[in-house]
């Protein structure tokens, strides 16, 4: 029966290749205990900029995989192939 | 190319320009004089004649502009239109083309990732950056002049061996602190700053990275919470310095809009500017409410609304064309186009082609997109300006 109310978790097709996706997860994870004595001290503030960076340098990554996608190439340029035809009803 | 004066023995003087080829180009290329000895065989010409070559590298015609903006360098979208205005291509993986060049400023951090975790300091911090190599290596390609640019790469988080930048017509200095040492900022020909609101930043960052595995939405925020005393210290007063401020709010169309889908865009421009005669709608200097869609125009929700006006800025006189909604349709595209004077365009339609060009930028159906692609226009319009310029200097010199 449709709609039985259960919850799917969609997994993001395209994740950051393992090595940056590492270093957002570590560098996030140690914030908690840098932060711990002043939330406010150099510290703190420097780990969390880290994330930022990181995070930032990630989704070019991610961004520039997403541009070199073969699939996405072709289709670029084969928009007129029998693929790529769309119907409207 | 280098516009070369020759002296003769004679004292005639003529102005010859000598091609050298950019790969012949040597680094730290400081002569200034070159003699030639030319052996005359017509016999009439008892004695050798002496030349005095003074050469001076005329493309110091270098213009620099100056990007401010959060976003992490590298390849940003502002800077593609941009490219893409002056006829490059956005999609190159490198940051040079024929015409522009672009520094992304974090190679100028004087401590690297792990440098600034030990001090404590963020790459916001100005202590994390070398202001004064900044300064001098800006002036230096202004003046024609190549330098060796260290490189901070953003992966490793290291300092990396330098590169070699030759001066290129159009430098664009892009990151975080472009306006925030005052020689830098008198090196500028015109600067941009690009002014994300917090709700929009905390919307574009959740949808940037809840995808990552680390992340959640209380690390996004507090990685937001974080940086913002550093940020508001130092990055946010270099808006009073900017000539062009694009500043990115919420909509005003959506009551609690939480979406951050539908942007209002401000585009702040100084007034009396040199070369940059700011963009307006219908009249200029006066105040306008304008939603054009309508009985010409068919808009789907929420619909678009523009404002124009003068206002007072940061202690400026600035002009504010405002943009609040998307554009469903190429033909609201033009439409909207059309009414908008000043864009500085080519022809009629460049700024919609440029648009539909890149419609797969992101904000190419709203006002991000509108307003970057316009200020490419101004910007080539500034640089076309400065040329024309610089070129009657020299024909007034020889006339003398």
């Amino acid at each position: 029966m449709f709609g039985s109310g259960r919850m799917m978790i969609v997994r993001p097709i395209r994740a950051a290749p393992e090595q940056e996706s590492n270093k957002v997860e570590e560098s996030i994870k140690s914030a908690p205990e840098m932060c711990a004595d002043d939330p406010v001290s150099g510290e703190c503030v420097a780990v969390w900029d880290e994330v930022e960076e990181l995070s930032a340098a990630t989704s070019h990554v991610r961004d520039r995989k997403k541009e070199s996608d073969p699939l996405e190439n072709y289709c670029k340029d084969n928009l007129e192939t029998d693929k790529y035809k769309t119907y409207d009803n | 190319m280098a516009a070369c004066t020759v002296y003769s023995t004679q004292s005639l003087r003529t102005n010859i320009s000598i091609p050298t080829s950019s790969s012949k180009t040597h680094v730290g290329f400081n002569q200034k004089q070159v003699v030639f000895y030319t052996k005359s065989n017509n016999k009439r010409l008892n004695n050798t004649s002496r030349y005095l070559i003074t050469c001076k590298a005329s493309d110091s015609q270098t213009i620099v502009i100056g990007l401010a903006a959060d976003s992490g360098c590298g390849k940003s979208t502002f800077m593609r239109r941009l490219t893409s205005v002056f006829g490059g291509n956005p999609d190159s993986n490198t940051l040079i083309s024929d015409t522009t060049t672009v520094i992304c400023l974090d190679d100028y951090h004087s401590l690297d990732r792990t440098g600034r975790k030990e001090k404590g300091v963020t790459a916001l911090d100005p202590r994390a950056n070398d202001f004064d190599l900044m300064y001098e290596q800006v002036k230096a390609i202004k003046d024609g002049i190549s330098v060796q640019k260290p490189i901070y790469n953003h992966v490793t988080g290291l300092l990396d061996p330098p590169e070699l930048i030759k001066p290129p017509k159009i430098l664009v200095i892009e990151g975080l602190h472009p306006m925030y040492d005052s020689r830098v900022r008198d090196l500028l020909d015109f600067s941009i700053y690009l002014d994300i609101s917090n709700e929009v930043k905390f919307a574009w960052k959740i949808q940037r990275d809840m995808a990552e595995r680390g992340h959640s939405l209380e690390s996004i925020k507090a990685s937001i919470e974080a940086r913002k005393p550093d940020f508001e210290a130092y990055i946010d007063p270099q808006k009073q310095y900017a000539d062009a401020v694009i500043e990115v709010l919420p909509t005003q169309l959506i009551p609690d809009d939480n979406e951050g889908k539908i942007l209002r865009v401000r585009l702040i421009q100084k007034e009396g500017v040199k070369y940059f005669s700011p963009v307006y709608l219908f009249d200029e200097g006066s105040t306008i409410s304008w939603i054009p869609c309508g009985r010409k125009l068919t808009c789907s929700y929420p619909g678009i609304k523009f404002f124009y006006g003068p206002e007072s800025y940061k202690g400026n006189e600035v002009s504010v064309v405002e943009m609040d909604g998307q554009f469903d349709r190429l033909d609201e595209l033009i439409y909207v186009e059309s009414h908008l004077s000043n864009l500085s365009s080519k022809f009629y339609g460049e700024v919609t082609q440029q648009m539909l060009k890149h419609a797969d930028f992101p904000g190419s159906n709203n006002g991000t997109g509108l307003f970057q692609t316009i200020v490419g226009l101004k910007i080539r319009d500034l640089f076309e300006q400065i040329v024309a310029s610089r070129a009657e200097t020299p024909v007034g010199a020889t006339k003398a």
